[in-house]
């Protein structure tokens, strides 16, 4: 894989709620063309650094750049204008209204004509493997099929730069590595892609470059072998006296 | 080429010029007052409908824009003798713009902040078209002068043209909404209306686009004011900006269906004709009754079908349509 520009950069981010440090003076950059993998133990800050990046929280201090431009604090409509666009870890649907519309939604962004961001959502629907569920009520979709569509709405915006909040929790292996397929696929059509995610197979299996978050703060970074068999990330995830095990 | 005439075109055709012909078959004028009524309410459950019922969020205080166009416009042609024609377009003006501070504070946040709001605005307005009694005559009201039967002046001998004036609105409103409906701003609204910080994060400018839908809606319900205080010359403020009226407005499109073209216009009419119909079977011997009747109902609405009748209606339409020939087809 080759090392593109630097798509997003990530300088000094810190949030803090209440009496809990959620994120701590976080750095690290995302390159063109990769996936990147974050990962780190539950409440290590993984979810409210998508939300500092994407401007659904507004960070005590740092910076968030996004292609050289400072996107710091724009609103979330904004940032995902520019090419930024972000799925949730849970799933939030537009119940009430079909699969198509809901992709529909996104589509509108960059197709202000609603038959023609219809076409357009059609095309994603097939992309991800949604075009049989087309006409069904978003609501009522299976896990595997609402994660399915957050991508999809998500794709339909076209974005330079994609971030999976925990696209794969709850699935069985199967639709683990139909998730896989389909994301890695995104990547082989130029989409610069950052997954957080819990699922180490697919993160490893995945992941270009792994950054590791604990507490708040990065620990670690480097490829899935280098993560795999550092100390510290083995520390935070399974306590100390596992470390010369 | 001659179009075919299928049901769907024929049926809609029907109900129009069962619509225009319906004044002249009412045995008396109080019947024609209950359809004018009708017609009002369609404009004012439609405009509310816009920004209640597509974009989610509940406004219980639309008596703050009807009150504003009324009173303006109502002031406008006492002072300078303007015609309501003009002053219909100044009203519904007064009432949009009434409407941006309120879309600029409330729409940065989500929950009940903007319901509490609409509240408090109506009451502000009543309250402060109370205190300020030199000029808009307190709780007496204002009253337009009478002047016969001058077109100009929005002023008829019969009741009839206030309906059709009433009816054109009405069915303008409808329009303009199927019109929304289909833009990207109606497609923006119901997206933000399911989950906001899902259509935050596909670009969608939630704030801004609630705006627009509030503007519109203000405007719409400020005409509404207007062509109300021409047609009953009176208005006073315990009525133009009540919570009263503000609810009623907020039922007939609830009762009827919200996020629905239709809907507003089947509430209209169901309320109407119910708050009416109970008021005369009641009204002599048991007074309020009508009212707890009228409670029944609501409650019955929001348990069985808190959607509204529109989908009811809209079965037995489709079933009818199905089952009605087409002429210009068979002969093809």
């Amino acid at each position: 894989m080759t090392q593109g520009n630097v798509v997003l950069d990530i300088e000094g981010l810190s949030k803090r709620f209440g009496g809990v440090q959620a994120v701590l003076d976080l750095s690290f950059q995302v390159r063109a063309g990769e996936i990147l993998g974050v990962i780190g133990p539950n409440g290590s800050g993984k979810t409210t650094m998508f939300h500092l990046v994407t401007g659904f929280h507004r960070p005590d201090r740092g910076h968030v750049r996004f292609f050289g431009r400072e996107i710091t604090g724009l609103a979330p409509h904004r940032v995902c204008a520019l090419g930024l666009c972000r799925t949730f870890q849970v799933a939030k649907p537009f119940p009430e209204i079909t699969v198509h519309r809901n992709v529909l939604m996104g589509a509108l962004l960059h197709h202000p004509d609603p038959d023609a961001a219809a076409t357009r959502a059609e095309e994603v629907l097939r992309r991800v493997g949604l075009d049989g569920r087309a006409q069904m009520a978003a609501g009522s979709l299976t896990t595997i099929d609402q994660r399915r569509l957050e991508v999809a709405r998500a794709l339909a915006t076209e974005p330079k730069l994609l971030l999976l909040d925990e696209t794969m929790a709850g699935l069985n292996p199967t639709e683990v590595g139909e998730a896989i397929r389909l994301i890695s696929g995104l990547r082989e059509q130029g989409l610069t892609v950052v997954v957080v995610e819990h699922v180490m197979r697919a993160v490893m299996s995945l992941s270009d470059r792994i950054v590791v978050l604990d507490q708040g703060t990065k620990i670690a970074e480097g490829n899935p072998q280098e993560i795999a068999s550092d100390p510290r990330v083995i520390q935070a995830y399974l306590g100390k006296e596992y470390q010369r095990a | 080429m001659k179009a075919a005439l299928t049901p769907d075109r024929y049926v809609p055709a029907a109900i129009l010029l069962f619509l225009l012909v319906l004044p002249w078959l009412l045995p008396n004028p109080f019947y024609v007052h209950i359809i004018v009524m009708m017609a009002v309410f369609v404009i004012l459950g439609g405009a509310w409908n816009i920004i209640s019922g597509y974009a989610g969020q509940l406004s219980l205080g639309h008596a703050a824009f009807f009150g504003t166009g009324a009173y303006v416009s109502t002031l406008l042609v006492n002072a300078y003798g303007l015609s309501p024609w003009v002053t219909m377009w100044l009203g519904g003006v007064a009432a949009l713009l009434l409407s941006l501070p309120m879309g600029l504070i409330c729409f940065r946040l989500q929950g009940p902040y903007f319901t509490i709001a609409t509240i408090g605005l109506a009451e502000a307005l009543r309250l402060l078209v109370l205190h300020f009694r030199e000029i808009t005559n307190g709780a007496q009201g204002l009253t337009v002068p009478f002047r016969g039967s001058a077109p100009w002046h929005l002023q008829f001998d019969s009741k009839l043209p206030y309906y059709y004036i009433a009816l054109a609105m009405a069915i303008c409103v409808l329009l303009l909404t199927r019109r929304m409906e289909q833009s990207r701003l109606g497609h923006y609204l119901v997206a933000i209306g399911q989950n906001q910080d899902a259509a935050e994060a596909l670009g969608i400018d939630s704030a801004g686009a609630k705006r627009r839908a509030l503007m519109l809606s203000a405007f719409l319900t400020g005409m509404a004011g207007v062509f109300y205080a021409q047609y009953t010359y009176v208005i006073h403020p315990d009525g133009a900006f009540g919570l009263g009226l503000s609810i009623q407005i907020a039922l007939v499109a609830i009762v009827g269906g919200v996020g629905t073209i239709l809907g507003p216009a089947i509430g209209a009419v169901i309320l109407e004709l119910f708050i009416q119909s109970t008021q005369i079977i009641f009204a002599d011997q048991y007074p309020g009754l009508e009212l707890m009747v009228y409670g029944g109902l609501l409650v019955g609405v929001i348990l069985w079908r808190p959607r509204g009748v529109f989908s009811w209606f809209h079965r037995v339409y489709q079933a009818l349509v199905a089952r009605l020939p087409s002429p210009g087809r068979a002969g093809s």
